[in-house]
Parts: C-alpha cells; sequence; structure tokens
C-alpha cells in the first residue's frame, strides 16, 4: 500500500517500490519501522526487552518472504510471500514453532499498525488533498458503497455457508 | 528515493510518538443506535499523521518539511509487511480449523462481485458518472485491480481515473471505515461474526488489519479464530483475487454498465 500513487503509478515507478527489487535498502528501511513498531508496542503489548525476540522474528521473516520473491522465477506481491513464510513457521509441526508462537505472543496485532498508520497520515501529498476537494465527493460515496458492497456480500456469503 | 530522506530522523520520531501518544489513548467505545462504534489507536495514529502533514498545513513544515513527508509514502509499504507476518503467524496455528471452514472461505470470494451491484447502478443513475464508473465499481481497488484496469485501458482513461480515485480513498479512509463497519456490525450480531472476519480478507492489508482487529476487540474470547480466519481469506484473495476480477467481474461490469447507460439519464447527461 502506498499512499502517493497519482504520481507515480506507472509500471515502472511501481517496479522501483517493490521491496524485494532493492533488498539493501528494504532491510535498513525495515529495521527503522520495525524499532517504531517496537515502541508503539510499548505500551498495550509488553516492555521493550520482553518484546524483542518477538520483533526480531518478525523482521527475519519479513526479509526471507522478500528474498524468496526476489529469486523465485514468478511473480507474486511480497505480501504473499511474507506471510507463506509465517504461516509456515508457525504451523503446528514446524520445528520450533511453539517457541516462535511465544514470542510472537509479545507483540501486540494492533500495536504493529499504529506506525503504519501514522506513515499514512504524514505521506498524503498536495496533490491528494486538492483532488479531494475537486471531485472527492462522487468518488467518497461511490467507494463507500463498493467497500459497504463487497464485505456484506462477503460476509453474508460465508454467513450462509458456515 | 534518497536514502537520507527515507532515513530522516525528524520523520520516524513523528511516527514514534504519534504511535506512542495513540496507543496511550487506547480503544474508545461510542454506542451509536443499536450498535456500538470502536475507536482504534490507528485512528488517532492516522489523524495525527494527516494534522501533521506539511501539504495540509504548511506550518508544520517547521517540524515535518514536505520532501521528508514525500518521503513517508514507500515506507508506508514497508512497514505494513512486519504486520503481515504477524498476521500469518496467527494462521499457522489455526490451519486444522481453517481447513475445516475452507468451503466458506473459498465461496465467499464470491462476495466480491457483490462489490458493483450496489455501487454501479448508484453510480451510473444517480451521480450520472460515465466509464469511471466501471473502474471505480468492478472491484475495491486495490494494486491487482489498478495493474488490470492500467493493462486494459490505460490509467489515463476514464475508467483508469475512476479505479484511482477509489484507491485514494481506500488508502485514505478504508482503513478507518472498514474498522468501523466491522465493529459495528459485529455489535448489531446479526451475521456470524467468523463470517464478518472471513469478509475482512476482501481489502488490503492495513484493512484487514482494521478489520479483524476490530472484530478481536468486539470478541475477546474469539480473537485468535478471528485473526485466522481474516488473514486465510486475504491470503485467498491475493491468490484468486486477480482471476476472478479480470475474468468474471470486469466483463460483468462492462455488461452492466451498458444496460444501465441505456437509460434515459445517461442521455440527459450527455446534453447537459
Amino acid at each position: 500500500m502506498k499512499a502517493d500513487t497519482t504520481s507515480a503509478l506507472n509500471a515502472e515507478a511501481l517496479e522501483e517500490l517493490r521491496p524485494e527489487q532493492q533488498l539493501g535498502k528494504t532491510a535498513l528501511l525495515l529495521a527503522v519501522v520495525c524499532v517504531a513498531a517496537w515502541f508503539s508496542n510499548m505500551i498495550n503489548g509488553a516492555p521493550l526487552l520482553q518484546a524483542l525476540p518477538g520483533m526480531i522474528l518478525l523482521y527475519a521473516m519479513v526479509m526471507l518472504g522478500l528474498v524468496i520473491g526476489r529469486f523465485v522465477p514468478f511473480y507474486l506481491p511480497s505480501v504473499a510471500w511474507v506471510s507463506l513464510v509465517s504461516i509456515a513457521m508457525t504451523l503446528p509441526f514446524f520445528p520450533g514453532n511453539a517457541w516462535i508462537v511465544g514470542q510472537l505472543a509479545h507483540v501486540n496485532f494492533l500495536a504493529v499498525v499504529t506506525p503504519v498508520l501514522a506513515y499514512a497520515g504524514l505521506a498524503l501529498t498536495g496533490r491528494e488533498f486538492t483532488m479531494f476537494r475537486q471531485t472527492g465527493w462522487k468518488l467518497v460515496i461511490v467507494s463507500l458503497l463498493v467497500f459497504t458492497g463487497t464485505f456484506v456480500a462477503s460476509a453474508f456469503i460465508a454467513h450462509l455457508i458456515i | 528515493m534518497d536514502m537520507k530522506l527515507l532515513l530522516d530522523w525528524r520523520l520516524h520520531l513523528t511516527v514514534v510518538l504519534a504511535s506512542l501518544l495513540a496507543e496511550a489513548i487506547g480503544i474508545l467505545r461510542i454506542p451509536l443506535g443499536p450498535g456500538t462504534l470502536l475507536l482504534l489507536p490507528l485512528f488517532y495514529a492516522f489523524l495525527i499523521g494527516v494534522l501533521l502533514n506539511p501539504h495540509l498545513f504548511s506550518g508544520m513544515q517547521r517540524i515535518i518539511p514536505k520532501r521528508v513527508s514525500n518521503a513517508a509514502g514507500p515506507l508506508i509499504m514497508i512497514s505494513i509487511l512486519p504486520f503481515i507476518a504477524k498476521f500469518g503467524s496467527t494462521i499457522g496455528p489455526a490451519i486444522e480449523q481453517i481447513i475445516a471452514a475452507g468451503p466458506a472461505l473459498i465461496l465467499q470470494e464470491l462476495g466480491n462481485l457483490g462489490t458493483m451491484l450496489l455501487a454501479l447502478p448508484f453510480a451510473v443513475l444517480v451521480l450520472r458518472m460515465g466509464r469511471e464508473a466501471i473502474g471505480a465499481t468492478y472491484s475495491i481497488a486495490r494494486e491487482p485491480n489498478i495493474a488490470i484496469i492500467s493493462d486494459k485501458y490505460g490509467l489515463r482513461s476514464p475508467e483508469g481515473i475512476g479505479i484511482m480515485g477509489v484507491y485514494v480513498v481506500g488508502t485514505m479512509f478504508g482503513t478507518l471505515y472498514f474498522a468501523l463497519m466491522a465493529g459495528y456490525l459485529a455489535s448489531l450480531d446479526v451475521l456470524d461474526i467468523r463470517a464478518l472476519a472471513m469478509a475482512c480478507g476482501v481489502g488490503s492489508g492495513s484493512m484487514v488489519a482494521a478489520c479483524s482487529g476490530a472484530l478481536a476487540e468486539a470478541a475477546p474470547h474469539l480473537r485468535d479464530e478471528l485473526l485466522a480466519f481474516s488473514g486465510a481469506s486475504n491470503l485467498l484473495t491475493y491468490a484468486t483475487g486477480l482471476y476472478v476480477s479480470l475474468f468474471i467481474a470486469l466483463p460483468a461490469a462492462e455488461w452492466l454498465y451498458k444496460r444501465l447507460g441505456g437509460a434515459p439519464l445517461q442521455e440527459v447527461r450527455h446534453e447537459s
């Protein structure tokens, strides 16, 4: 997810933004954003030291996912690789899975997202604010209908089957 | 983008302080009609970010210059990855329950097609939008869907403008809207909360996060199961969503648009 799309949405720019295409740079930036998440986790998650192994595990899972995404011969979004890696490492038969799950329990699920939204709020550009003032309202209504329609239809189908 | 900008300490310190403040406020519950709205720390973090955004208030340039704010864009995608990893780790331990719920999980993906049934007629008949309506309503407008439209019509076409509009709205408010909607629907207690958790999976990473997080707060005793369901559903959306939107949703939107476009309202739009 990125906010600065209106100016950067051609294939080249998308390519450049894909984190698995520049692993060294991503490794450093990822460390910085992990530190932000680690601090954010302090209040509703666990004290810094207690959460440290969990945060390091998350960092390692992300990097492993990105490395796989970089070198496999076909394309899947990096989020898909990262989640596949962490699913695999927490499966009941994965060696050390209980320890991994135990360490990750010290990282609060929502605390990790809080800094993401802070970055998102700071990243909005003048262009996005301007677009919003001009044609915003129609698209806002349509967007909310789109989100509601998708969510309610999916939930309804799932509800019928469960 | 320049590494110096991406590593600017003012940006990251601001984010850490905003997150700490947001977490300290914690979760607020606001009764609304028959249900309850849940306000999560991620809302406040977003709001604080917007209020400090130098593009909105030029006075903020003293704290965060505009070029540093621009560097926050690429960081969103990287900072969501640790969350995705945390998310995946809720799926592994619950793999047996997920397999048991398999049919419901797979079929609810068809709900993605429900998108346009409501939104497309409204966009065409009430708001009198043109072909933008196709791009705007054929999908939930995340990255794979943009790729399809860009490939087929180009992003400067009406369809492209439509999907970019929904994309931007989704980026700005989607996370908040999904969490509010999910929390509210859960409090109404009409649909099974596990079904709601599966429906959370339709969105992008942060939408899924906010949505399932809100549900987990609404039903703490089901927390792990709910997170696992939305994670699995999101994964399936990534696996199948591209093909469903390309081969089913987009042709269906074109067809429905043509049917609706025959209505007299469409003529009025062209004359005025």
